[in-house]
C-alpha cells in the first residue's frame, strides 16, 4: 500500500522585504498522522501555517494539498477544501455564546444565503436544523456541551482553546493546523488536549502543531519537523529528533571552539 | 397552565403593541403626532441597515444619507420629470442604489477602520453636492416640488393618515426581515466577521463579499425609505441628505443599540422626538441639550436604549416572580 500525501510543499519560500521568514522548504506530510513543528523563535512555523492556509500570498514555491495545487486558493476558500486552523491568540467570536461560534464553523458545509435567510424559506429552517445538531456534536466530542449557551469569553483559557478547535473541526477538515494549542495550559489541560488530539487523528484527519512544549510534543508527535530561521533542518520521529545533532545545536546554541 | 397563561400574556401584549401603533394616526387618539410617527417609520428602516452594517458586522458608515439621497432623488425624478408609475419609480431606484452599493462595496471595503469611515464620508458628500449642484434634473438646492403620490387602483396614499399605515407596513417587514437575517446562518458570519476577520476566513466564511452584500443591502433599505419620504413629502431638496444626516442616522443607531434590530425603532424615535419636539422647547440652547443627552446615553447606556430597556423589564420581571414566591 502506497502512502497517502495528505499536503506537499516545494522550495516554499517567503520573504518580507529583506527578511527570508521561509526559505526554500520541502515537505511532505502523510495523511492521518500527526505531525509536529518546532524550531526556535523566529524559525518560521506561523509563517508556514499561514503560507498553508492562505493568509499570505506565496513569495516563490508551490504547495499541493491532496495533489492540486493551492497556490492561488483564496483563504476562505480553503476551508471547504478541507484545510483548517487555529490561533495563537485563539480569535474566538467574542460577540457570540460558546454554541454560535461553533455553529460558525460549519458555515462552509451549509449554503443558504441572505434571500432563503431573509423569507426563512424551508432550505434555510433544514439547514439551520443541522447545523446546530452538528455543532452539538462538535462540542460534546471537546466537552464543553454543558456551556453552550455561555458567552464564549466567559471561558476559562483552557476551554476557549478547546472551543476555538471544536470550531475548526465543524468545518469537517482533511487536515487541521494548530497553532501553540499547549501555550497557557495546565498540565491537566495538557493531557485532555493531548487526547483530543488522538481522537482527532482517530476521525482520520490529519494533525499539524506548532508547539514549544516539548514533552507534549514527544508525547503525541509521529513525526517531527525541525526550522530554524527559515530552514528546515531535520525532520524524523521524535527519537531521531531528540539525538540529531543540528536540532540540539539550534536550540543550545554551537559550542564555540 | 401557568406556560399556557403566559403564552397567552405575551399573544396580549403584541396584540396591545400593534393596537396602539394602529390607532396612534387617529385624531381622537394622538393624531397630531402622525407626521413625527411617518418620520419615525421612515428614519427606522434607514437605521435597520446601519445597525446590520455597523452593529453586526462592525463596518462604519458615514454615508448613508447618499444611499438615503440617492432612493430620494431617482424616485422624484422617475416619477415627477419622467412620469414613471412612483411604485416602479421606487423599485428601479432601489434597484440602481442597491447596484451602486454594490459596485464601489469591493473597492471602498479594501479599506478597514478609520479609513473606511473617511471613504464612506466622502461618498456622502460627493452625492450631496451632485443632488445640489445636478439642477437641470435635481432643480438644485432649491429641490423639486410636485412629486407624486403612491396609489394602489384609485386609492392615493395622499394625507398623512394613509401613509402612516403604508410607512409602518414597510417598516414592519423591513424589521421581520432583518431580524430573521440576523438569526441565521449568514446573520453568524455577519457576527463573525465583526469578531475576527481572520477567524472569518480560516473557517470558510468569504469576508470581502458579505461586508459587500450587506452594504448592498443596507443601501436598498435606505433607497426604499427615501423613496417613501419623497412621494410622502411630494418634496425634495438637498438638505435632509447632507453630512450632518449621515452622522444623525450614526447616532440614532447607536442610540437604539448597535446590535439589536428593533432597537432601530428606539433610536429613530428617541431621536426624533428629541430634535422635532422637545428640544424645540430650548430655544438656541437646544443643540447643547442635545448633545448632553448623547454623552449621558453613551455613559449609562452604552449598548442602546433598547438593550437597557430589555434589562430594565427583565429586573422588573425578577423582581416580581420573587414576590410571587413568596408565601
Amino acid at each position: 500500500m502506497t502512502k497517502s500525501i495528505i499536503l506537499e510543499t516545494r522550495g516554499l519560500s517567503k520573504t518580507f522585504g529583506g527578511l527570508v521568514a521561509v526559505n526554500k522548504v520541502d515537505l511532505t506530510l502523510e495523511a492521518g498522522k500527526i505531525t509536529a513543528i518546532i524550531g526556535p523563535n523566529g524559525a518560521g512555523k506561523t509563517t508556514l501555517f499561514n503560507l498553508i492556509t492562505g493568509v499570505y500570498p506565496v513569495s516563490s514555491g508551490e504547495i499541493f494539498f491532496q495533489g492540486a495545487l493551492l497556490n492561488n486558493v483564496p483563504a476562505y476558500k480553503r476551508a471547504s477544501l478541507g484545510i483548517v486552523r487555529t490561533y495563537q491568540h485563539i480569535h474566538l467570536f467574542g460577540n457570540m455564546t460558546v454554541l454560535e461560534n461553533v455553529m460558525s464553523g460549519r458555515h462552509p458545509r451549509s449554503s443558504y444565503g441572505f434571500f432563503e435567510a431573509a423569507f426563512r424559506l424551508p432550505k434555510a429552517r433544514r439547514e439551520e436544523e443541522a447545523i446546530s445538531l452538528n455543532a452539538i456534536k462538535y462540542l460534546n466530542l471537546v466537552g464543553l456541551g454543558t456551556y453552550a449557551e455561555h458567552d464564549a469569553m466567559s471561558l476559562p483559557l483552557g476551554q476557549q482553546k478547546l472551543l476555538a478547535i471544536a470550531r475548526a473541526l465543524a468545518t469537517e477538515p482533511r487536515l487541521i493546523l494548530l497553532d501553540e494549542p499547549g501555550a497557557g495550559l495546565n498540565t491537566l489541560e495538557k493531557r485532555q488536549l493531548s487526547d483530543l488530539m488522538r481522537s482527532i487523528r482517530e476521525m482520520g484527519i490529519s494533525v499539524v502543531l506548532v508547539e514549544h512544549d516539548m514533552p507534549l510534543v514527544m508525547g503525541i508527535a509521529e513525526w517531527v519537523i525541525v526550522l530554524d530561521s527559515g530552514h528546515k533542518i531535520a525532520e524524523g520521529t521524535p527519537v531521531q529528533i531528540q539525538k540529531n545533532e543540528r536540532v540540539i545545536a539550534a536550540y543550545l546554541g554551537e559550542e564555540v571552539e | 397552565m401557568l406556560a399556557s397563561l403566559k403564552r397567552n400574556w405575551s399573544y396580549l401584549a403584541i396584540t396591545g403593541v400593534i393596537a396602539f401603533f394602529m390607532l396612534i394616526p387617529f385624531d381622537w387618539f394622538l393624531g397630531q403626532y402622525t407626521t413625527l410617527m411617518i418620520f419615525i417609520g421612515i428614519y427606522t428602516i434607514v437605521t435597520v441597515g446601519l445597525c446590520l452594517l455597523m452593529g453586526y458586522t462592525g463596518q462604519v458608515s458615514l454615508g448613508q444619507a447618499a444611499f438615503f439621497g440617492m432612493g430620494a432623488y431617482i424616485s422624484a425624478i422617475l416619477s415627477k420629470t419622467y412620469g414613471v408609475n412612483p411604485w416602479l419609480a421606487m423599485l428601479i431606484a432601489a434597484i440602481m442604489t442597491g447596484a451602486f452599493a454594490y459596485i464601489i462595496g469591493y473597492p471602498i471595503f479594501r479599506l478597514k477602520g478609520n479609513y473606511l469611515a473617511m471613504a464612506t464620508l466622502g461618498l456622502g458628500l460627493i452625492m450631496w453636492i451632485l443632488f445640489t449642484e445636478l439642477s437641470q434634473f435635481t432643480g438644485g438646492p432649491d429641490g423639486m416640488s410636485g412629486i407624486p403620490s403612491l396609489s394602489i387602483g384609485g386609492f392615493v396614499f395622499d394625507s398623512s393618515f394613509r401613509c402612516y399605515f403604508l410607512v409602518w407596513l414597510f417598516c414592519l417587514v423591513v424589521l421581520l426581515i432583518s431580524q430573521n437575517i440576523v438569526r441565521s446562518r449568514t446573520g453568524r458570519a455577519l457576527r463573525a466577521i465583526h469578531g475576527s476577520e481572520a477567524a472569518s476566513e480560516s473557517i470558510g466564511i468569504n469576508v470581502n463579499q458579505f461586508k459587500v452584500k450587506i452594504l448592498t443591502l443596507s443601501a436598498v433599505y435606505a433607497s426604499l425609505a427615501g423613496s417613501l419620504f419623497v412621494h410622502y413629502l411630494r418634496f425634495v431638496s438637498p438638505q435632509p441628505f447632507d453630512f450632518l444626516a449621515s452622522v444623525k442616522l450614526v447616532v440614532m443607531a447607536v442610540i437604539g443599540g448597535l446590535a439589536s434590530v428593533w432597537g432601530a425603532i428606539f433610536g429613530a424615535g428617541a431621536t426624533r422626538v428629541l430634535s422635532d419636539e422637545l428640544l424645540l422647547r430650548f430655544g438656541q440652547w437646544d443643540i447643547v441639550v442635545y448633545g448632553l443627552i448623547l454623552v449621558l446615553v453613551m455613559i449609562f447606556m452604552p449598548e442602546g436604549l433598547f438593550v437597557k430597556l430589555k434589562e430594565l423589564y427583565e429586573r422588573f420581571r425578577f423582581r416580581y416572580r420573587r414576590r410571587e414566591a413568596q408565601p
